[in-house]
């Protein structure tokens, strides 16, 4: 079936089975092999993608449900200049990323949350990426790397607004 | 130092943070088909037949293979006896086993054919435990015997010892099955041509492009293989790569098309090596004033199916059972044994936590029985710079270990007691040491290249690999501080077994330490070349000149300088090599193989931790309220690595000790997924702080010694002293669940 929906602010028309999993759409067709298949289960959160905003597994997703809506991939959130976002530049600063398999879906997970609350407590980031799996940091520089984004981008926003 | 020591970002994190870095199953090419492995689904019997007639007709499939069809011999395994097929050929031996692969034209269509292929076994009565496998009239699970190495340490008599002892502790600790449960499940993907090129998410190429070769009969320089972007291997993908590389080659060699191998998560467990079950017993003798004056340790390791890395695990065991402490007599005799299960290997500690858990809980055990202070007993028995260990090596400096034993008592107490009594509170202590570099596992070589480009920035390569510790970063560092540019400039090649050189497996902590020597003496020459260029530009002696922030600087005069690509030009006109290539070898073990006295690693990391635990009587959830990780690293490259390192490490630990279990149902695991499997996620971390001894080690690059994996051994042993701290009763078996903890908290109520 054809379907059309927006990927990373741009609109995409393509013919897919209809039982197709978005996370094969994405990788297979649409070339963004950076959402990633950790367990196909939907139990490790690697192939979190934005869907209106919210964080979910593509694993369990299928195409049927992405009709007229809008996706972000780890390949939608840079700068149109190609800036990185400001979660990924903490992630850096941090430490937050050591083999790097679980990052794309840790990065979405972490915008879908400071796009709701910008200022989140440590309990708030543990909670948003309580479904994302690591097994090489042990977490704290990941929590350390969502602070960090949250206090530039609330700076970013009080220089903005000043 | 001018970048050594200096908090450093991921020289390779651009690719990871923003998606673009390619692991294998990125790669796409033009006809690739994908296999999937039928496995045998009983832990033991005989193979009589495969039957793929129903898997030919499903849409889609294109070839079956099973064993006939491997051209060289029918073997993997990563050291001696080789005792693995590829597919399984007559034997069955763990439910896992693969027996037939199928080819298909998507990985749904290879799923489902695996699936219809239908296989017949006679099977046995399972081995299932060590004492099955161990008793006179047991089946031979291989031809050899039940017993896959068994070995022992002596020092000194233990009897005459023993019989001084004002006090002797004894007891038997075991530890559970711990998946690996890297992200990135294992994948590979083989492109043929008139040479092969297999890419891998894989711990050691070389090692790999050894076996496929073998496998495919074919001369080594017909394979490459590229190492892809690896999510995570913590020892796990050394075996499982190799068997389904050299898979995805024979199939790609019949088909002339590219196979993708990717396996799901399930196959993740069940069909690859796990840490190794143990059951160790344990009897310390001391003297009143609390000097251990002898430790005899038996060691059983199940191992499973197949050898994989068993004799070395056995091995690490046998020289580290007896903990970092000065001891006179000490005897050891570690074994591991075939099971009709999933084989072990290697796993980020290989065997120190097993045996370290043992070790530890008895030390508290000792300090109890005596009244002494539990970090007063390791400041005691703790091994110094001087001391002969346990297989009497003497290391005259980098013994950190009172240093981690000072550090952690100078940490705060914890405060957040409340008196409540729904809660109880509990701190403890253990101390480790882990070797660094292949020591007893054989020969240390590493081959590393660097290159300045004539704009002055660098290339290096080594034969290890980046796994996410960070090593990359590591290279670049050592390269920029010893050519005095900055790390921006430097870049770390792909392992690519056509362009880097073999440089071993990339295991036992030793790539920071042995790696980093190479790319510190090939840097070394090229900085050589720099300074004799500069002299000349200079027109002064080469003692008179630096290499620093980018520049060739008089000493005598700063200002005078010239920028370091200048002089690499010049170099590269003058015909001066601004590149080189270095082996570097670590100093040879040599010990005694019946007693295994002698020298053994080059150096180790000695580590204290310290946690302090808060454990709800109601519901035996436990909150780790403070952990304290003080290791003696030599020298610290990257800071945020280290922290990276002994983290992730330690809340691999504290899985092992708390959470993580392998559940077999006659020779099945029950849990070969992250619902049943419980991996830590964000809501188990552990406030770790990690706490740097610099100790220099003469073996390493700027005095640095690994660090990856003693914080696995430090950090569950700590838990489970910390618990039986809180809790007032001795756990002796690993994980010490919340349902454990809670059983035993109302147990102690009622009596």
């Amino acid at each position: 079936m054809m379907i059309r929906f927006h990927c990373n602010g741009k609109p995409v028309q393509v013919d897919v089975e209809p039982n197709a999993r978005v996370i094969d759409l994405l990788r297979e067709d649409l070339g963004l092999t950076g959402t990633k298949e950790g367990c196909g289960r939907g139990e490790c959160g690697a192939c979190t993608i934005l869907l209106d905003g919210k964080p979910v597994n593509a694993c369990l997703l299928l195409v049927g449900k992405i009709v007229d809506r809008e996706i972000v991939t780890i390949e939608g959130i840079a700068g149109e200049d190609g800036s990185l976002h400001p979660i990924q530049e903490a992630f850096l600063d941090t430490g937050a990323v050591q083999c790097g398999f679980c990052t794309p879906g840790m990065v979405l997970s972490a915008k879908a949350l400071l796009d709701e609350n910008g200022t989140p407590a440590v309990e708030a980031v543990e909670e948003a990426l309580s479904g994302n799996l690591c097994r090489c940091t042990g977490y704290g520089k990941i929590v350390e790397g969502v602070l960090e984004a949250s206090r530039r981008l609330t700076e970013g926003q009080d220089r903005g607004g000043g | 130092m001018a970048v050594i020591g200096k908090q450093t970002r991921k020289v390779d994190g651009l690719e990871l943070i923003t998606g673009q870095a390619k692991f294998t199953g990125d790669y796409r090419f033009p006809g690739m088909v994908y296999g999937a492995v039928k496995r045998a689904g009983v832990p033991a019997g005989r193979l009589t037949g495969v039957d793929a007639e129903a898997a030919r007709a499903i849409q889609g499939v294109v070839d079956v293979l099973t064993a006939a069809d491997i051209p060289g011999p029918n073997l993997i395994g990563v050291l001696p006896p080789f005792d693995q097929p590829l597919l399984a050929a007559n034997e069955i031996r763990y439910a896992g086993e693969s027996v037939a692969l199928v080819i298909a034209e998507t990985a749904e269509e290879a799923r489902r054919a695996a699936d219809a292929v239908s296989v017949s076994i006679e099977p046995y009565e399972p081995i299932l435990t060590m004492d099955q496998a161990l008793a006179p009239d047991a089946r031979k699970i291989h031809e050899t015997g039940n017993v896959t190495l068994s070995k022992k340490l002596i020092k000194g008599e233990i009897e005459p010892a023993f019989e001084t002892a004002d006090v002797i502790v004894e007891g038997t600790f075991e530890t559970s099955f711990q998946e690996h449960a890297y992200l990135e499940p294992e994948t590979v993907c083989a492109v043929p041509g008139r040479r092969f090129t297999l890419y891998a998410s894989c711990q050691s190429p070389f090692h790999i492009r050894g076996h496929v070769a073998a496998n495919l009969n074919a001369p080594a320089s017909s394979v490459k293989v590229i190492q892809a972007s690896t999510g995570g291997s913590f020892g796990g993908k050394d075996d499982v790569a190799t068997e389904i590389g050299s898979l995805a080659c024979i199939a790609a060699q019949r088909l002339n098309r590219p196979v993708m191998i990717a396996h799901e998560r399930k196959e993740s467990i069940i069909g690859s090596n796990l840490r190794h079950a143990a059951r160790i017993r344990i009897k310390t003798g001391a003297m009143s004033d609390g000097k251990i004056v002898a430790r005899q340790i038996h060691v059983l390791l199940d191992g499973g199916a197949y050898a994989s890395e068993s004799p070395f695990v056995t091995m690490k065991t046998l020289i580290h059972a007896a903990g970092p402490y000065r001891i006179e007599n000490v005897a050891v005799e570690s074994t591991s044994v075939y099971t009709n299960k999933t084989y072990c290997g290697a796993f980020r500690g290989f065997g120190v936590p097993q045996v370290t858990f043992a070790s530890e809980s008895q030390i508290d055990e000792l300090a109890e029985k005596l009244g002494i202070d539990r970090l007063e007993i390791r400041r005691i028995n703790g091994l110094r710079a001087g001391d002969p260990n346990a297989t009497g090596q003497v290391y005259d400096q980098s013994v950190g270990l009172l240093e981690t034993i000072e550090e952690i008592a100078k940490q705060p107490a914890g405060s957040e007691q409340t008196t409540d009594d729904r809660y109880v509170y509990g701190t403890g202590y253990a101390s480790v040491a882990q070797g660094i570099s292949n020591g007893a596992e054989g020969v240390d070589v590493t081959g590393a290249s660097v290159q300045m480009s004539q704009d002055g920035s660098v290339l290096v390569g080594i034969g290890l690999t980046e796994l996410g510790q960070g090593s990359r970063t590591v290279y670049a560092l050592i390269a920029a501080e010893v050519l005095g540019v900055d790390v921006d400039s430097v870049s770390v090649r792909l392992v690519d077994t056509d362009a880097v050189h073999d440089s071993g497996p990339t295991v036992a902590s030793r790539s920071t330490t042995v790696g980093g020597m190479a790319v510190h003496k090939a840097a070394t020459e090229v900085r050589t070349s720099l300074v004799s260029m500069a002299a000349l530009m200079f027109k002064t002696d080469q003692e008179n000149i630096e290499l620093r922030d980018g520049f060739a600087i008089l000493k005598m005069d700063d200002s005078a300088r010239i920028p370091i690509r200048e002089v690499a030009t010049a170099a590269y006109w003058t015909g001066f090599p601004v590149m080189n290539l270095a082996f570097s070898k670590a100093p040879d073990a040599n010990f005694d193989d019946e007693t295994h006295q002698g020298n053994v690693y080059i150096a180790y990391n000695y580590g204290t931790h310290r946690m302090d635990v808060r454990v709800d009587r109601r519901t035996g959830e436990v909150d780790v309220l403070n952990h304290f990780a003080a290791h003696d690293v030599g020298r610290v490259i990257n800071p945020l690595g280290l922290e990276g390192q002994v983290e992730g490490a330690s809340l691999m630990g504290f899985g092992l000790a708390h959470m993580e279990r392998i559940r077999y149902a006659d020779g099945i695991i029950q849990n070969a997924n992250f619902a049943d499997y419980a991996v830590p996620s964000i809501k188990d971390r552990i406030p770790t702080t990690t706490i740097a001894v610099e100790d220099p080690n003469p073996t390493g690059p700027f005095g640095a010694k690994g660090a990856g994996e003693p914080p696995v051994a430090a950090a569950a042993a700590v838990f489970a002293n910390a618990i039986a701290d809180a809790v007032g009763v001795r756990f002796t078996r690993l994980p010490i669940t919340r349902e454990d903890i809670l059983d035993a908290v109302r147990g102690r109520d009622d009596g």
